[in-house]
């Protein structure tokens, strides 16, 4: 009976290998020559691209950078995002469904569009810079663009919307009867929190931010638009060195090591939170 | 259930975290309707709101627009057909590999896309080379790199909805006499319709919305919507950029008005958001 | 048909029947030809749709546009290894460099390009014709400058004056401009090609925090009050003067005797292309006064074609901002492209400025 469900899985499986392997392998089998510049490569295997980048100053410098910002950009946006999905998984009323529906407009439109909006909000004479130098809180206009803050928020718009998504997702497995459990023992609304709805949403809420934090790592647009050439991720050095320099065995292995990066990190952080878990259930 | 102050902390935090999602569309919006010559200082709010920019949206961008939908559309199809029989094979079978295959198939997702478009590009020519089959600056070329970050989103959420699935609905549709084609079709699908619809819905998006990809891909008068606006930034910073982009903001109002007709909103919800999994 | 013995009949049906196969002739010099343009997209290509393309339709032939930057369409010829989708091809000075290291171009056959006497010499060559010019100027906002009680702008290190911290916007190294002002920057520091580290020296020393990559990203800066004082060519602040920004441009003075900095815009015809004939015709026509002029005045960047610059001359704002005089627009600074060695280049820049 199951086999018959293996034979469904096999052309498509067939079809996504080959695109998968396919096109990683052409690029990144680059990476592991000498780059001899314009797309051309050396014909010995080397580790040299790997070396260059870990010996580098200014390519750690760029990993850091990444990493921090989309850490940060990930934990911002969780937090964001949790009261609305919290709301939404709760009120089952006309207004949670509106939220929803900005929500999902927000993941519809284009971040190129987003960030229009962010460079006229933030522009020197726009809403933010007027407030604030009339609060007096500032001196001269605050810019976005270059800046690490800019970055994240731009991250932050990128991802909120599948973040509401995925925390929703995770809210909702808890029934509220749980919620109203605790309460009838005398539990505070804190207590609930802190005791029953924390506990048993925190590991899809890992999970959950472990993905936005991937989509962070890869994303290039809004990195691209708001730092300004000032403030470099991978993704945007990638992107430079493949048009600009046209180095393809470098570019190549930089997003290799972004790649498997990423799958460390995702990999530490899971193992990470079971440890914890049998840590804790040992404990209580 | 919840106490007052616990409703007004959720409604102050829920609004800042909506003011911040929802200000940049507002102001694209707005900023549009500006009233000045041409590109006068891009304000919001504007001095006198005028539609003259609508008038001037270039015809490109429409052409664009409608390439990116035909595209979109097509590839969340064929993103469809690849990932409702992987996700059903990979949830109801038992192997040993199965992290490693579904690994195979979300694989795309952990990609930059920039990467795939160069590394696409790259396949491409080497399919040449090898074939005579000609894929780069095609149709189908740009299709297939479509396909390839559109379907883990399907997967994902069929998945997901898969996971869930009660069986005891199948086995009832075969002890009342239903083949096994009859029962897919009648039975399996339409359950899982749900978590098509949500990856679908998602699908589209990451396909309509793709930059990166895109740029390496487009056929020669083939541009894609959001490759025209980025390339719009570059050339002609005027207020008819707005103006384009608050069509389609409205457009995907339109789009979520259909969705709640045609499946209701919570069927988004209920699938599961993603491929968290 | 009753058969005419009027010989003025038989004239005019000969002189007809020899004017319809000239006519058919020239009409058919291009037909069913496809020329494939590889170009910015947006208002850029707007301008060879209206005054090219016809003339090219006329002859029975479509022009079909790749757009994209160069920069990304050099990244698909190289990830094609030469082979391109397009037959001709707009290139940056930043490309030349990289081109003559590879194979990507075939010979150009000056003799198709009459319209070339409208040039100076050295904006064509065999592998290259000119087809537009920038002047890479400092523009600035005079009144802000006023506010401030500083002087007009003379050169790059005038940029560095604290009262303009956060104010000055530079192109990024990554921009279309991006070598140009950079190499620009570095002679007036006191280096050349193959010593930057001068130039480096002095754009920490001039410590902007803003760098463009689009030149239509000054323009709305300068209105918005973001920036006072930016690199970028003078069509943009042209283009920012006509919108209502204050702004006045200064050549700035590199090294004594050479003032100003300037770049051209070239065409290439692909080696892999089919339609010589064609890239040739299309080149021409880039050379034409009209086209040239519309172009100018449309995109901001400055005419090649001498007739074009005088006609320049008819306008207010350009009369003001761009440098009309032939000679000294020759005598501009030019970076010799192939002294450049790009890796080097933007390794420094992103190791001095990126944070």
């Amino acid at each position: 009976m199951e086999n018959r469900w293996i034979a469904y899985l096999i052309p498509p499986f067939i079809i996504t290998l080959l695109l998968v392997a396919g096109s990683q392998y052409v690029f990144i089998q680059n990476s592991f020559y000498q780059d001899l510049g314009l797309g051309r490569t050396g014909t010995d295997l080397t580790l040299t691209n790997y070396i260059k980048f870990f010996s580098d100053s200014f390519y750690l410098k760029t990993f850091w950078i990444t990493i921090k910002v989309s850490a940060i950009a990930a934990l911002l946006t969780l937090f964001l995002g949790f009261p609305i999905a919290y709301v939404v998984a709760r009120m089952k009323s006309k207004l949670a469904m509106f939220l929803l529906a900005g929500i999902v407009v927000s993941t519809f439109v284009t971040i190129v569009i987003k960030v229009f909006g962010l460079i006229i909000i933030f522009s020197a004479d726009g809403l933010i810079n007027k407030t604030l130098l009339n609060l007096g809180l500032i001196e001269r206009a605050y810019s976005i663009i270059g800046t690490q803050e800019g970055v994240v928020i731009g991250l932050m718009h990128f991802t909120i919307g599948f973040s509401v998504l995925l925390l929703y997702s995770v809210v909702v497995t808890v029934p509220p009867s749980l919620e109203y459990a605790a309460q009838i023992h005398g539990a505070s609304r804190f207590r609930v929190y802190q005791r029953v709805i924390i506990p048993l949403c925190a590991p899809g809420f890992v999970v959950g931010g472990l993905m936005i934090f991937n989509m962070c790592m890869g994303a290039f647009t809004s990195a691209a638009l708001l730092g300004g050439g000032r403030i470099l991720t991978l993704p945007v050095l990638v992107q430079r060195t493949v048009m600009m320099e046209v180095k393809y065995s470098t570019a190549a292995s930089i997003a290799f090591i972004l790649l498997v990066s990423v799958i460390l990190i995702n990999l530490f952080s899971l193992i990470a939170i079971r440890r914890l878990r049998s840590a804790r259930l040992v404990v209580a | 259930m919840q106490t007052w102050t616990e409703k007004i902390i959720m409604f102050i935090w829920c609004g800042f975290s909506y003011v911040f999602l929802l200000s940049p569309m507002i102001v694209v919006m707005g900023a549009s309707l500006h009233g000045g010559e041409f590109s006068a200082a891009i304000k919001f709010p504007p001095d006198e709101p005028s539609f003259q920019w609508y008038s001037k949206i270039p015809a490109e961008q429409f052409e664009a627009l409608g390439l990116s939908l035909i595209v979109a559309a097509v590839a969340t199809f064929i993103a469809a057909l690849i990932a409702i029989p992987a996700a059903l094979g990979l949830v109801r079978s038992n192997f040993k590999l199965k992290f490693a295959v579904s690994s195979v198939f979300r694989a795309p997702l952990q990609i930059p896309a920039i990467v795939s478009g160069i590394a696409f590009l790259q396949l491409y020519y080497l399919i040449f080379d090898t074939s005579g089959l000609m894929l780069a600056g095609t149709i189908p070329g740009m299709l297939l790199g479509h396909v390839f970050i559109a379907t883990p989103f399907l997967f994902g959420t069929i998945v997901a909805v898969l996971q869930r699935f009660d069986h005891r609905l199948e086995e009832a549709s075969y002890s009342l006499g239903a083949g096994r084609w009859r029962t897919l079709y009648r039975v399996t699908l339409p359950t899982i319709m749900p978590g098509i619809y949500s990856g679908g819905l998602y699908a589209f998006m990451v396909s309509f919305a793709d930059v990166p990809m895109s740029i390496f891909l487009t056929a020669p008068g083939f541009v894609t919507y959001p490759v025209e606006l980025f390339y719009a930034m570059e050339n002609d910073f005027d207020p008819s950029i707005l103006a384009s982009s608050s069509l389609v903001i409205v457009f995907c109002l339109a789009m979520l008005l259909i969705v709640q007709k045609v499946v209701g909103l919570e069927t988004l919800l209920r699938s599961g958001g993603g491929s968290a999994r | 048909m009753k058969k005419h013995k009027n010989p003025l009949a038989s004239l005019g049906l000969a002189f007809g029947l020899a004017l319809g196969v000239s006519f058919s002739a020239t009409a058919g010099e291009f037909d069913g030809v496809t020329l494939k343009v590889a170009t910015w997209g947006g208002s850029w290509k707007a301008n060879m749709e209206k005054i090219i393309v016809p003339k090219f339709e006329a002859l029975g032939g479509k022009i079909e546009f790749v757009t994209g930057s160069p920069a990304a369409n050099f990244a698909k010829l190289v990830a094609g290894r030469g082979r391109a989708p397009f037959d001709v091809m707009e290139v940056l000075d930043a490309q030349v460099g990289d081109f003559a290291q590879v194979d990507y171009l075939q010979p150009i056959n000056l003799d198709l390009i009459p319209n070339k006497v409208n040039l100076q010499p050295f904006q064509y060559n065999t592998t290259y014709v000119g087809s537009w010019n920038t002047q890479e100027t400092i523009c600035y906002n005079t009144e802000k400058f006023a506010e401030l009680g500083l002087p007009a702008p003379k050169t790059y290190a005038d940029l560095a004056a604290p009262e303009l911290q956060d104010k000055v916007s530079l192109p990024d190294i990554n921009s279309g401009a991006g070598l140009a002002n950079f190499g620009g920057v570095i002679y007036a520091a006191g280096g050349d090609e193959q010593n930057i580290q001068p130039g480096l020296d002095l754009m920490k020393k001039i410590n902007a925090t803003k760098f463009w990559t689009r030149g239509g990203e000054t323009k709305t800066q300068f209105e918005s009050g973001d920036i006072y004082a930016a690199v970028v060519h003078a069509g943009w602040c042209t283009r920012a003067a006509r919108a209502g920004s204050p702004v006045m441009t200064v050549h700035p003075e590199i090294k004594p005797g050479v003032k100003g900095l300037a770049k051209e815009g070239w065409l290439g015809i692909m080696k892999s292309s089919k339609n010589a004939k064609a890239a040739h015709w299309f080149i021409n026509e880039y050379l034409t006064t009209d086209f040239q002029y519309e172009y100018a005045i449309n995109s901001g960047v400055f005419p090649l074609n001498k007739d074009a610059i005088e006609k320049m001359k008819g306008d207010e704002i350009n009369a003001k901002l761009m440098e009309l005089r032939p000679d000294a627009i020759s005598s501009m600074l030019r970076l010799d492209y192939s002294k450049v060695d790009k890796t080097a280049w933007i390794d420094g820049w992103n190791k001095t400025l990126t944070k």
